[in-house]
């Protein structure tokens, strides 16, 4: 990548006509991979967003009424049921995480490899609570006699949206949880100052692997965000 | 800053269509292309039989095993499809014919055919094979997950075939598999049939997603200098339009097919309400069936245009190469490939006329689908339009490109038939509507994927195909599909509703009983003489004439790769750097009638070439 | 031969074929002429263009064959030929659209003087359900469905009480009175298909939908069920009569009302009651 193209490049409007007329890259600097991913979370937003459509139309069109929201999902600290508080733990860790992932990338570009590993072992941590605990409010909820299938609350789609969305998102969260794992141990491994190519695409590690899990994460949390306003809040 | 870079004075500004007269400028000027931005691609080379045919990351040989499955598939397809007719035009003719095996016959055929025939063919066949050819990449940008995707594709078929074998057999649920039939005990195959079905499919979608993240990076970044979008050939141009729509379509496919095997297997509720069937009352209750066909439609519409969009592209480049003439109006093609695509996603309601959606919904999903009659009448415009004042090759590729203009103004004027809400209400579900997409998604795609085969078949092997084979190949083919569908059209203006398995003496089809004989005979002649093509590759690829380099005499890149058949890596020690569009064929004042996309202005200067 | 000759004779072919086929619609037995109008319309201006593209092709493959050396136009674009194109194409468009809008219009908005019936659908067959004289349907709902209540009437809606019951797949119509038909389903999706009435609709278990016309031709007409729906599709077939005003009344004055029918087993239940006991 010769810098002087890049940084000889127009802005705005005319720099976006200007990439597209261009030859060689549409999007100028911009890594192939993560082309890759923002275009993969393009496509998981239509998966998405189907299933919240989904959703809305069969909150919408249900004959039975919907479950109170705020009860179903309350915890009771001593005997005092308080609405959305696991939610609310739940949120916030995953936001934080979200946080840290953001300075793992920023010590990643700095090639400040310890730091880097360490904010990505802690987003993973911040992932695997959050799984943990949504793994705790599946249980709570079976136990109080809800399933997929039958809802003792109300209309039985309450069952079966919120086990699918947040099963569906919970997936991801997991798959992302895998990922920051080997991540975090091939920083601390030191493959990507090295570019140790990788065991199964026999490609060279880039810092760059980071940013781009990194937008992946943060994708989750932003659906997370949407996932909970819409069966949280509403 | 924008003023310094234009002072670079690159060749790569928007275009203009004033011809431009090269002689001009020194030869060193008009020659600049800008340097390389990207290093090159690190690409990993199979060593053993395995890693070089089997588990391959070459985007060609991915590309053939594309094709191979797929074409495996689509014989299955083709199988299904004689027995279907035997039992329309000779009832009682085959021994084992039940109703549910004609059923499940319908629903394999239809499935079989539009995704994991159609839909693979041409973005995961053409796709892998000519995407980094043609826009002058070594390769795929991510060469694993392209290998990955393949085996995905792979054993997605594979659980389709499965589904032959399980206890009540394959899904007879129809195409659509519209729930709540599909899971119902009415249905054949509504016990492992289906499961296997919304299986198989969410791991094609799955497998497509990686295959179609390779195709729009390679094409969006990995270009060659002097490749610029709107020098693209059109075969990329659909290809890559097509992939955009798969990306944005299959996960409505993909939500549905989960939301249906959870309502199949944990009696889950989604898409079904309360039901009584043989007198009892089902667990069911308060889902909505018609969510699933919007769900199904918001794919189902797009997928039509993920078919559609590559046969245009392709077709355009076979048409200009053969027709030895520039394709008319280029830039008005390329918008409207991306056009209908866009255009495509507002239409999907319009197969769901009648399906007791709210009616209101009818008005805007009819103007929007007339609408897209626009841009694709120009296309075909443009098609005849470069046909005029050519200088015509009358060989099997150009045969099979007439026929597909044949067909497919044909198939979208009765589209516009259906795409009209008052003109459908009596004309859906009857024959017209099958008539209708084997005509417009059928047959002419089939026609594009003929002529494609005939026209890089010696790129793919070094060697030609029989000449005189294909002639017949194609007369048989194309006349034969021509009176299956034509005559097709006009069971569905009687009223003979499809899907139906037997029609006793309804007075709708007693009085079309030699048509429906008639049609039959066509669709085994038609499917029998597919053989002589399958015979006609398989000769050719030890006996038939070699190709040499650019047997077509054709601009794009792919028949300038240093060795025919291209190897791993493409084009040899240096990629090739592009001064013009594919098309400039007969340029007046040019030595030869091509000038081939990597000839410098230099070489051609008194040549009045379009500037791109 | 020149293949632009073969060409050539399936465009011929096609034109022959339409003009001397035997193949076309039944006779219509609705108000829907406008639909076989637009039909019409679209039919010749498709054809038209279908036509016109065909033989500027015919004509381009045999005037311009390969020839070497033959002068080839060079010309990439031409801004004001695209134009027209694109202009007359939208009029073209247009002129299909807006009757059929039109007719569509008219499709989805009942006359206030229509006649309600309804038809319920199941795997596989028909029946059917009318207002009896206070001119509404009584609400149902489908788990309440069992033999003794096949219509899974609400037993306590005082407007299901004289609604007219044929558990028969016979239904028959008054001429020249529009009809709503309002469509049900108790399990898969069905569609109520006349192809002489020339309109159709889904039925769709859990909601109700529907749609009208006006039978005007006294006669028998075989009902298809035009939405795929298991094993059993092609079979599931019914009748539609229409009627001259005063067979409609004898027919209708010959069937059940639902009071009737709660009596009549009533009837049966206490006869069996008093049987058991006496044995």
């Amino acid at each position: 990548m010769s810098d002087n193209t890049l940084n000889n490049l127009p802005d705005g409007f005319k720099g976006m006509s200007h990439d597209m007329s261009s030859d060689q890259t549409a999007f100028k600097g911009v890594q192939w991979g993560k082309v890759m991913m923002w275009i993969f979370l393009l496509s998981d937003t239509f998966i998405f967003s189907c299933f919240l459509i989904s959703y809305m139309k069969g909150r919408a069109s249900t004959v039975v009424d919907w479950p109170n929201t705020s009860q179903v999902f309350s915890l009771h600290v001593g005997d005092v049921p308080v609405p959305l508080l696991l939610i609310a733990i739940m949120t916030f860790v995953l936001i934080t995480s979200s946080g840290t992932m953001a300075l793992a990338v920023k010590f990643g570009y700095e090639k400040n490899r310890k730091m880097c590993a360490w904010l990505i072992l802690a987003t993973a941590i911040g992932g695997l609570t959050f799984v943990g605990m949504q793994a705790f409010e599946w249980s709570k909820l079976i136990h109080e006699g809800v399933r997929p299938w039958e809802n003792p609350f109300g209309a039985k789609q309450f069952g079966s949206f919120f086990f699918m969305i947040t099963g569906f998102h919970g997936t991801h969260v997991s798959i992302g949880v895998i990922f920051l794992f080997i991540f975090a141990r091939k920083t601390f491994r030191g493959d990507f100052d090295t570019g140790k190519r990788g065991y199964f695409t026999t490609m060279k590690s880039n810092y760059v692997a980071i940013e781009i899990l990194g937008l992946y994460w943060h994708f989750v949390d932003l659906v997370w965000v949407f996932i909970f306003a819409f069966f949280y809040l509403w | 800053m924008s003023d310094e870079y234009n002072k670079q004075n690159t060749p790569i500004e928007a275009q203009s269509s004033e011809t431009m007269s090269g002689s001009s400028g020194s030869t060193t000027d008009i020659d600049y292309v800008r340097p390389a931005e990207l290093p090159e691609q690190d690409l990993y080379h199979g060593h053993s039989f395995i890693t070089k045919w089997i588990f391959c990351q070459d985007a060609k040989v991915i590309g053939i095993q594309y094709f191979l499955t797929a074409v495996f598939t689509g014989i299955v397809g083709l199988i299904l499809s004689w027995l279907m007719r035997l039992q329309l035009g000779f009832p009682d003719l085959v021994p084992f014919m039940t109703a549910e095996h004609y059923y499940q016959f319908v629903t394999m055929h239809g499935m079989i055919m539009v995704v994991y025939f159609l839909t693979a063919l041409f973005l995961g066949g053409f796709g892998n094979y000519l995407i980094p050819l043609m826009v002058g990449a070594r390769d795929m940008v991510f060469p694993y997950v392209n290998m990955v995707s393949f085996w995905m594709f792979f054993i997605a078929v594979c659980v389709l075939m499965a589904s032959f074998f399980v206890p009540g057999g394959p899904t007879g649920a129809g195409w659509t598999l519209y729930p709540p039939q599909a899971i119902l005990p009415g249905s054949p195959g509504s016990g492992m049939g289906i499961v296997l079905m919304l299986i198989s499919l969410s791991l094609f979608v799955i497998g497509f997603t990686m295959g179609g993240l390779n195709y729009l990076i390679t094409i969006l970044q990995a270009r060659t200098r002097g490749m610029t979008l709107m020098r693209m050939p059109l075969t990329i141009w659909g290809i890559f339009t097509a992939t955009a729509l798969a990306m944005l379509a299959f996960p409505a496919l993909l939500v549905s097919c989960i939301m249906m095997t959870l309502d199949k297997l944990l009696e889950t509720s989604f898409f079904m309400p309360a039901i009584v069937q043989a007198g009892e009352v089902l667990d069911y209750g308060g889902g909505s069936p018609v969510l699933f066909q919007h769900l199904f439609w918001f794919f189902g519409h797009p997928e039509v245009y993920i078919v559609a969009l590559p046969a245009f592209g392709i077709v355009s480049d076979l048409i200009s190469v053969h027709a030895r003439k520039n394709i008319f109006g280029y830039r008005m093609m390329v918008w409207a490939i991306v056009g209908i695509g866009a255009l495509s996603f507002f239409v999907w309601a319009h197969h769901m006329y009648v399906s007791g959606m709210n009616p209101w919904f009818g008005f805007f999903f009819a103007t929007t689908t007339l609408i897209i009659a626009v841009p694709t009448a120009l296309k075909v415009y443009n098609w005849i339009i470069t046909l005029f004042r050519a200088n015509i090759r009358m060989n099997t590729v150009m045969l099979f490109c007439l026929g597909f203009i044949v067909t497919f103004v044909n198939g979208g004027i009765t589209g516009i038939f259906l795409g009209n809400v008052a003109v459908d209400i009596p004309l859906s579900d009857t024959y017209f509507v099958i008539a209708h997409f084997h005509m417009v998604m059928g047959i002419a795609p089939l026609m594009v994927i003929m002529g494609a085969v005939y026209h890089w078949f010696p790129l793919v092997t070094g060697r030609m195909l029989s000449e005189k084979l294909g002639k017949w190949h194609f007369w048989f083919t194309f006349l034969g599909a021509y009176s299956i569908y034509f005559p097709m059209h006009y069971l569905g203006f009687i009223g003979v509703p499809r899907r139906y398995f037997e029609m006793y003496d309804s007075p709708y089809v007693t009085s079309a009983t030699g048509m429906n004989e008639f049609i039959t005979v066509a669709a085994l002649i038609v499917g029998a003489s597919q053989f002589i093509f399958i015979y006609n590759i398989v000769t050719s690829l030890r006996l038939g004439k070699p190709a040499g380099k650019n047997p077509w005499k054709a601009n794009s890149l792919e028949w300038l790769t240093s060795e025919v058949p291209p190897v791993h890596g493409n084009f040899g020690e240096k990629l090739p750097v592009v001064h013009r569009w594919p098309y400039d064929f007969n340029v007046p004042g040019a030595k030869e009638d091509y000038i081939t996309q990597t000839t410098p202005p230099s070489e051609v200067i008194n040549a009045e070439v379009e500037k791109t | 031969m020149h293949p632009g000759f073969i060409f050539l004779a399936v465009i011929v072919g096609s034109v022959l074929f339409h003009i001397f086929t035997p193949w076309w619609w039944t006779d219509i037995a609705s108000n829907w002429g406008a639909m076989d109008d637009t039909i019409n319309l679209t039919f010749w201006i498709g054809g038209g263009v279908f036509i016109l593209v065909c033989l500027f092709m015919v004509y381009c493959i045999l005037k311009f064959s390969y020839k070497e050396g033959r002068k080839v136009e060079y010309k990439p674009e031409d801004h004001k030929l695209e134009k027209i194109l694109t202009i007359a194409t939208t009029i073209g468009v247009i002129a299909l659209l807006a009757p059929g809008l039109i007719v569509y219009n008219n499709y989805i908005n009942v006359p206030k003087n229509a006649l309600h019936v309804e038809v319920m659908a199941w795997q596989w067959g028909w029946q059917y359900r009318l207002p009896g004289e206070d001119g509404k349907l009584g609400t149902a709902q489908v788990i309440k469905i069992s033999d003794e209540n096949p219509f899974g009437i609400n037993l306590d809606d005082p407007y299901g009480k004289d609604d007219i019951l044929i558990q028969s797949d016979e239904l028959h119509l008054k001429t020249n009175r529009p009809v709503k038909i309002l469509l049900k389903s108790i399990d898969v999706l069905h569609n109520f298909y006349v192809p002489q009435f020339r309109s159709k609709m889904d039925a769709i278990p859990g909601i109700v939908t529907y749609y009208w016309f006006e039978p005007n031709k006294v006669g028998e007409y075989e009902v298809l069920c035009a939405e795929y729906c298991g094993v059993g599709h092609y079979a599931m077939r019914a009748t539609v009569i229409v009627d001259s005003d005063e067979n409609y009344e004898n027919w209708i004055n010959e069937q059940e009302t639902f009071s009737s029918l709660i009596a009549k087993q009533n009837n049966k239940l206490e006869i069996t009651r008093i049987a058991k006991n006496n044995n």
